[in-house]
């Protein structure tokens, strides 16, 4: 399966995100933040890597530069491109 | 803190870097096997892994540069010569890995195994023996190119260990 990794990267990169700004909105423990910190810098640069070794337009993988919810971005055009094989897929934005 | 991002640096730098220094040095010699008659068929996998090696590890390294950039800023010595040479000479590698090393190996690989001629569709028509010295030349650069991305990684660690011009004394 193509997405197996990227669906993995994209999960954690979003969610890692999620927990460092929960951190800063309530407790703030400094270790918390700088442990997710890189994880979630590794997660963005894999999953720019990753979109950018799938077959699709350039548009699509440009998605994945968005931060946060790039790599979801991604997915789901992928799997609306999957689902419809004859055309391309459909401007969201 | 800064010794658990440190140690996470570390250890990125041995098994994911070491892999791929390993994997890219030891290609173009088994591609060399697998684009001969003799010995293609027990090189072709080893070519196979060898590559495979080479591009998952090398995605898996950019845990290095991340981690290492986190514990230059925890340490405070992000400004420092040896650190901004080092994020240099690390993104010439990156470059010269993602962009030069990583798609030589991919064009052959589908030399090796009887694909698309690697530097133009006319090079598909002429006969066997061009389509090997093609190859042959091609090895040769992936050789050189792979050479100088180990070159730079060794200058890297060398400047991580000796820290020239250092202020924090350790």
């Amino acid at each position: 399966m193509q997405t197996r990794w990227l669906t993995v990267a994209a999960a954690v990169e979003t969610a890692s995100l999620v927990l460092l700004l929960t951190n800063l909105a309530t407790v703030h423990l400094p270790a918390v933040a700088s442990a997710l910190g890189p994880v979630h810098g590794f997660c963005y640069l894999v999953v720019i890597v990753l979109a950018w070794q799938l077959p699709v337009p350039t548009r699509v993988r440009l998605r994945a530069l968005v931060p946060a919810i790039g790599g979801l971005l991604v997915l789901r055009l992928w799997h609306r491109a999957a689902s419809r094989p004859a055309s391309p897929p459909p401007r969201t934005s | 803190m800064a010794g658990f991002l440190l140690s996470v640096h570390v250890v990125a730098a041995i098994v994911f870097v070491g892999s791929v220094t390993v994997a890219v040095s030891l290609f173009p010699r088994y591609a060399r096997l697998a684009l001969e008659e003799e010995t293609a068929a027990p090189a072709l996998p080893a070519v196979h892994l060898l590559h495979r090696i080479s591009r998952v590890y090398a995605v898996l390294a950019l845990a290095v540069p991340v981690f290492g950039i986190a514990v230059g800023s925890a340490l405070g010595v992000l400004g420092e010569p040896w650190v901004l040479v080092s994020m240099a000479l690390t993104l010439a590698a990156g470059l010269l890995l993602g962009g030069v090393v990583l798609p030589r190996q991919r064009q052959l690989l589908q030399l090796a195994e009887g694909g698309p001629a690697p530097t133009s569709a006319a090079a598909a028509l002429v006969a066997p023996t061009t389509r090997q010295a093609d190859a042959a030349v091609l090895v040769r650069r992936l050789a050189m190119a792979s050479g100088t991305f180990n070159l730079l990684w060794a200058v890297v660690v060398v400047l991580m260990i000796l820290r020239p011009g250092s202020t924090t004394g350790v």
